[in-house]
């Protein structure tokens, strides 16, 4: 998230919109209990009465899956009732106490004039550049008319002088496009204008149609939610899976960060768009980018089209302004880290060592895909690391039935797993099954030690407290043992090209083990020429080293692109950077344990660290005013002081970290201050927050679109009734020509007329995931003993079915049978005129041999594998069902 | 180097808890009280973690005794968390010890697997198999898949690549890993060739 | 020490159960046996176990109710259903084995398993229907077993153990007066927020509880007792002069408290008093249910392996 869990406490307005807090982040509960007893205004917008909506002041319910015409309608009513009554005055007179619009005209790219064929036509509901060939867009039309342009100055003493020299690879340098604007919002083409226009069909009647909330309820949230975009207010967004698990939930997402711009909130305390990321580490995961085409630290994978070299990923990455044109030292410094001697300006630092994914083609290999490939034969060697895809990846049963195709499968975890166990679930027969299956115990927690980040982006340090118990192993250990062995085989067999293997620097041993802490060293980056691996680490007094050396970077600004650098993950740098005591990460900023907050705003600097460079809220330019004086003057996070010329920021000033670009190094060495400009999205090219953008695949604006399994037979806000080019689209005829169609038994659409019900799947507090963990522990298999469906008792007596009864539960993929929860926190709502039920089911049970209930399957055995066509994440929280008394 | 009064790597033995804030509102200073022989925490040894659930990053505090668990509990120091833990993240010392219903000692877990199994081709069993020979026995299935399926180079568009890409092999997980565990795991895969790499992040 | 007590806001209280497990955590306490064998089956309700049991100390309630003239147009109240740690405490006084305790430092009840005797008698004597048995390996009777205010960790400097963990802050410890001073503030919150039921629960009730709490919606919403009252045996226990037969009018009074409570104890609903051994006994059993010359535990458990059902507890019993 752009801020961290103590920051909601200084939020004014909360809004829970697919998320539930209180039950799956309990963390959160604290500090927006602070918020709320100060007087925040708590909103809970949910398919079902949470005890998240319990600790609310106005709940709202919403089908499932009708997001972004929840936004849309907001949208156009702050424009209908706050921003076009407010704009004249303020560009008259400078007057603003109910809307930011120096915000909205500053910091956000408002004012900036589209290409002059974007268009969008609700007849189709289609954005301009669709292809219907390829079913993609292109999105040139949804890009900014340029003014002019501005090259790099890479002379002498220029901005980038860096970039030419030796030992910085060739590449093409980019070229600024400064876009057209219209700081007066008036030009029918600028964004202000664009997205006013198309937000205008979202009236709120609509939005009520689409979505089955009462008028009044909407309205009452709408009008809340606004008292949040006065200048010094704070809204906080907090959503989790119920916003990204959509056939359009990047969109959502982006309506989201859309909103929070709209209403000014980004980068003030008490604000922003909250991802409560739900994996203890999987906000580490993502930074490390273990994802198809991303490297670490937010940096792309090689591939067979843009990225297809060294120079053409430097062409194609590097942005022409803003942070991100250092991406060179980012680039050539993990490259460095990757292969260490091996990386050479001459071999493009082993670039082409990288596998490079195929992008030509259209294919996908993210995990919904992968379950295709393995029954096609494609994939047939298989590592499952802590995950569980045989009972949480969407269709699961399908998901079974393919692993069985695997040749070999590996399945490293504290429990015996539905993935480890596949073949012996109750829908399949071992004996036909050919799939050589291990399974290797992993230490807990609490068995081993390292580094995990939380939501906030704090990166803090695990010790370990116990040696695992009996033949369980690090994760690291696990993954040394194996690493060794191949090496081994390829350097005495050879085999299809060695050298990405042989050539690879692993050489984080301690004492001659294999020891966490030499990575952090390569997590936090180092300086090459006066670090010595060679000699093998040895442990010394007092966290330093006795063999070998290793020369710490202090932070991200030290890189370089000439290979004097390496750094694993650029984003952490700083994190362990104290070389006089490599060994003790209690002497690194990572282990600082100092929980005096003197920002008064809950910043805690001093504990821990939080990426990038320690800082605490991110986007924190936008929390001053174009003067650099904070909106409110007792939320400040940065403070540009006119006397001394100068940025107030840090800890001792109570202060945070600028997170824009607050001074510049000359060439003679000096510092000097950056004025206040309007400058407040660094990472963005532009520099400015997008309300438009031409980066996702599926339209340069949030757009409603049904779920894949919707109760209606047309979308009621446009033509088209699922999104253009969602992954797993299945196509007329079946066949897979493009890339991401699924077979038919990998999606099986239900119709309306058959399944009526509405489902959504989610979590409750007492357990987790797939229950790996939680069902190994008694106090919680008792706190909550079984997988749920919760149900209206309208729905339940139209059913004949009472509290505690077994229900079916089916669709075209699957039937399972679970427990009937019958309870008031759910309501039929009214769509497009007709009742609607919705249903919604826990899915932490199953048939794996751990405490509490079982199931015969799993209740994602009715998920289709369907998701979203720019993450690649499944459709879980909106599908079709029955249900029957068992 | 000024560290707070829990110790970074433990605390003094025989002296956990004693010390400790309420962290309440009322100022009620510690009591100083000598830990007695029924104490739980009597000569434990403190180690701060954090949890292994969603990503609020709570601080815990293992206290240790004789090298064993005794108890987990959420750390008082820790600014986020303040010492609370919800119901899963209260309950994590049950990952590796829980009480016997019927004897009420405590026990190691009786559904965590701690030694490796292998289940051969059309097996109804796991059967059980050494480190060692499962190292191996992985390794080798490595190394025939991918030398099977491996592309080193490709044409595009009419353009000859060095793709050095595997196929043959996905890996799944990394957000339950410590993160230099995340980064030797995806260092392995994407040596050997792996696109279809792919973790909970996705989901 | 001044007088402690653990605050309970039920407007903070997001129903997590951490302090349900935490309890059985910290306290080793297993799960699904013990207590309640089918509490590892899930039976349609998020209340679970569905009560407190000889295996389970604390434990969170759920009540969803409609409220028409709420923007919510519904309420769902938690509740926590442990020991109140009364100061008037019934459980202690009956107790014939003085098995219960006050912790005199910090006001909690307390207990110690070894000298209870199995009789359940505190059950019924506690308003709050709290007290209950856990059949322990090597007793041949269920013995008590219930919240005893963590009070070895209060003495070592901490919290109770459900406080600790609490993470949305709704419980507190801390000196009861300032307990109380927080209830009363968070309860002025919630009535300018139009909760017009919300009360202080613990002040006065009991002669006061060690366990305050804040009542967002009123007391019977959150399952609460309104007026407590000790029960009919404590009543007896108090009067000095001899009562013999016909002491109807008293169980009357006291069975006002007692019918809506207990579960699963043995009800001794008629009393006498023996005026010369100053023993009380069960009318109907004959069995003495507090004796009166407050003997030790051992010579206590002699004379009860006297008595018909005690019969079990031979001479040669644990000790």
């Amino acid at each position: 998230m752009t801020t961290h869990w103590a920051d909601m406490q200084n939020a004014d307005v909360i809004l829970n919109i697919g998320s539930n807090s209180a039950e799956n982040h309990p963390v959160s509960s604290k500090w927006l209990n602070k918020a709320h007893e100060k007087g925040a205004i708590w909103i809970v917008v949910d398919p079902r009465y949470t005890r998240t909506a319990e600790m609310a002041d106005i709940y709202c319910p919403i089908r499932s899956g009708t997001d972004i015409a929840f936004y849309g309608g907001l949208y156009n009513y702050m424009i209908e009732n706050l921003i076009e009554p407010g704009l004249y005055e303020y560009m008259t007179t400078g007057k603003m106490d109910k809307y930011n619009f120096e915000y909205l005209i500053n910091y956000t790219n408002a004012s900036y004039i589209l290409e002059k064929d974007y268009e969008f036509d609700p007849e189709t509901g289609l954005f301009s550049g669709w292809d219907p060939e390829t079913e993609t867009y292109n999105s040139h039309s949804w890009h900014y008319e340029t003014d002019h342009e501005e090259p790099w100055d890479t002379s002498a003493g220029g901005a980038y002088a860096w970039a030419v020299k030796d030992g910085v690879p060739q590449f093409e340098k980019p070229v600024l496009t400064v876009p057209k604007m219209d700081k007066t919002l008036t030009n029918p083409r600028c964004v202000y204008q664009v997205f006013k226009q198309h937000y205008s069909r979202y009236t709120m009647e609509k939005v009520c149609e689409v979505c089955g909330m009462d008028i009044e309820d909407l309205r009452t949230v709408y009008a809340a939610w606004c008292t949040s975009c006065a200048p010094g207010k704070a809204g906080a967004i907090l959503y989790a899976l119920g916003q990204t698990q959509h056939t359009y939930g990047a969109q959502n997402t982006r309506a989201m960060s859309v909103l929070q711009l709209l209403s000014g909130n980004v980068g003030v305390p008490g604000g922003g768009v909250c991802a409560l990321r739900g994996e203890p580490n999987v906000q580490g995961a993502t930074d490390m980018g273990m994802l198809v085409n991303e490297q670490p630290a937010y940096l792309k994978w090689a591939n067979t089209t843009d990225r297809d070299s060294l120079a053409h990923w430097l062409e194609s990455q590097t942005y022409s302004d803003g942070y991100y044109t250092n991406k060179p030292k980012f680039m050539v410094s993990a490259l460095k880290e990757w292969y260490g001697d091996n990386a050479t300006v001459k071999n493009d630092y082993g670039y082409d060592w990288w596998p490079k994914v195929p992008s030509h083609d259209g294919s996908d290999w993210t995990e919904m895909s992968s379950f295709e490939k393995m029954k096609d034969g494609t994939i047939q060697g298989y590592f499952a690391w802590g995950m569980n895809p045989c009972h949480s990846a969407p269709n699961s049963s399908n998901v079974r039935r393919s692993m069985a195709h695997l040749d070999w499968n590996v399945v490293v975890d504290q429990v015996i797993t539905e993935t480890a166990s596949f073949w012996d679930a109750p829908d399949m027969d071992a004996t036909q099954i050919g799939t050589t299956c291990y399974f290797l115990p992993c230490a807990l927690i609490y068995e081993k030690p390292g580094t995990i980040l939380n939501s906030g982006r704090w990166m803090q340090w695990r010790y370990q407290a116990v040696e695992p118990w009996d033949e369980a192993k690090p994760d690291y250990e696990i993954c040394d043992l194996l690493w060794r062995e191949i090496c081994r085989l390829y350097a005495e067999e050879g085999g299809a090209n060695p050298d990405p293997i042989l050539k690879m620097k692993w050489d984080y041993y301690l004492d001659g083990k294999i020891d966490p802490r030499p990575v952090s060293w390569a997590l936090n980056g180092y300086r090459v020429k006066s670090s010595d691996w060679k000699s093998g680490f040895e442990s010394g007094a007092n966290g330093a080293l006795a063999a070998g050396n290793v020369d710490l970077l202090a932070g991200y600004s030290e890189l370089g692109a000439d290979g004097s650098t390496a750094c694993g993950m650029w984003i952490y740098s700083g994190f362990y950077a104290n070389s006089a005591a490599p060994l003790d990460p209690a002497q690194q900023a990572i282990g600082r344990r100092n929980n005096k907050d003197t920002s008064g705003l809950g910043l805690y600097s001093d504990w821990a660290f939080a990426w990038p460079n320690n800082r605490r809220i991110i986007y924190n330019r936008a929390s001053a005013d174009m003067q650099g004086q904070p909106w409110a003057p007792d939320k400040a996070l940065v403070k540009w002081d006119k006397k001394a010329k100068k940025w107030l920021s840090g800890y001792d000033n109570g202060l945070d970290i600028p997170d824009f670009a607050a001074s510049k190094t000359l060439a003679d060495g000096t510092v000097q201050a950056i004025e206040p400009n309007n400058k407040a999205f660094f990472m963005l090219w532009e520099q400015n927050g997008r309300l438009e953008s031409y980066g996702m695949v599926d339209g340069p604006l949030p757009e409603h679109y049904e779920p894949f399994e919707t109760p209606l037979s047309e979308n009621l806000l446009n033509g088209r009734l699922n999104s253009p080019c969602f992954l797993g689209r299945p196509s007329a005829d079946g066949n897979k020509e493009l890339g991401t169609m699924f077979s038919l038994e990998s999606t099986r659409r239900g119709s309306a007329d058959e399944f009526p019900i509405v489902a959504t799947t989610y979590s409750v507090t007492e357990h987790w995931q797939t229950g790996g963990q939680t069902r190994a522990c008694p106090a919680l298999v008792e706190a909550f003993p079984g997988d749920m469906i919760e149900m209206s008792p309208e729905l339940a007596a139209e059913k004949g079915i009472g509290n505690g009864d077994k229900v079916r539960v089916w669709n075209k993929r699957a039937s399972v049978v679970v427990t009937a929860v019958v309870t008031k926190r759910v309501r039929p709502l009214t769509v497009n005129g007709k009742t609607q039920h919705l249903v919604g089911m826990t899915h932490h049970y199953s048939w794996g041999k751990l405490y509490g209930n079982t199931l015969q399957g799993a209740v994602n055995d009715l998920t289709p594998n369907v998701g979203d066509p720019n993450s690649q994440t499944p459709e879980y929280k909106a599908f079709l069902v029955n249900i029957e008394k068992a | 180097m000024e560290l707070s009064r829990r110790g970074f790597l433990k605390g003094a033995a025989g002296a956990a808890g004693v010390g400790m804030a309420y962290g309440l509102s009322s100022a009620a200073p510690a009591l100083a009280v000598e830990a007695s022989e029924e104490w739980k925490l009597v000569n434990t040894e403190e180690y701060t973690n954090i949890c292994c659930y969603c990503a609020g990053g709570c601080g815990s505090l293992c206290s240790v005794r004789d090298g064993e668990l005794i108890n987990l509990e959420g750390d008082p120091d820790h600014p986020v968390n303040e010492g609370g833990l919800c119901p899963k993240g209260a309950t994590m010392f049950q990952l590796r010890n829980v009480v016997d219903p019927k004897t009420r000692e405590v026990t190691k877990s009786k559904v965590r697997q701690t030694k490796p199994l292998v289940r051969r081709p059309n097996s109804t069993k796991w059967e059980p198999i050494s480190w060692e020979d499962a190292v191996k026995e992985i390794a080798l299935k490595v190394k025939a898949t991918r030398d099977k399926g491996f592309v080193e180079t490709e044409e595009v568009n009419g353009k000859q690549l060095t793709v050095n890409r595997c196929e043959s092999i996905a890996s799944l997980g990394g957000s339950q890993q410590n993160s230099e565990e995340e980064y030797l795991i995806l260092k392995m895969m994407r040596a050997l060739g792996i696109v279809a790499i792919d973790n909970q992040a996705r989901v | 020490m001044t007088e402690k007590a653990m605050l309970f806001d039920t407007a903070r209280c997001t129903a997590c159960k951490g302090c349900q497990v935490a309890c059985k955590c910290w306290n080793n306490l297993p799960s699904g046996d013990g207590g309640c064998a089918d509490s590892m089956d899930f039976k349609g309700v998020y209340q679970n176990p569905a009560d407190i049991n000889g295996t389970t100390r604390l434990i969170m309630t759920f009540n969803e109710f409609e409220a028409p003239e709420s923007q919510k147009r519904m309420g769902w109240a938690f509740g926590r259903r442990s020991c109140q740690h009364c100061t008037d405490a019934g459980c202690v006084q009956i107790c014939p084995a003085g098995a219960l305790f006050r912790d005199e430092e910090t006001g909690m009840i307390t207990h110690d398993a070894n000298k209870c005797v199995g009789c359940q008698y505190c059950s019924t004597a506690c308003p709050y229907d709290v007290p209950r048995y856990d059949k322990l390996a090597g007793r041949p009777d269920p013995v008590i077993n219930k919240c005893y205010g963590c009070v070895d960790r209060i003495h070592n400097g901490m919290a109770p153990a459900c406080v600790t963990t609490c993470q949305p802050g709704a419980l507190q410890f801390g000196d009861r007066d300032e307990m109380i001073r927080l209830a009363h503030e968070a309860v002025d919150r919630l009535q300018a927020k139009g909760f017009t039921d919300a009360c202080v629960y613990g002040e006065e009730e009991m002669g006061g509880l060690h366990v305050i709490q804040v009542l967002k919606y009123g007391i019977e919403d959150h399952g609460q007792v309104a007026n407590p009252k000790k029960s009919v045996l404590n009543t007896v226990h108090d009067y000095t002069a001899p009562v013999v037969g016909g002491i109807a009018g008293l169980v009357f009074l006291g069975l006002a408290g007692m019918t809506a409570l207990s579960a699963g104890a043995e009800k001794h609903d008629q009393v006498i008093y023996n005026p010369e051994t100053t023993d009380t006994l069960d009318m109907n059993t004959g069995a003495v249910l507090k004796h009166g010359d407050g003997q030790g535990t051992k010579s206590f458990k002699q004379y009860m392996s006297q008595v018909p059902i005690f019969k079990k507890w031979g001479e040669d019993d644990h000790e």
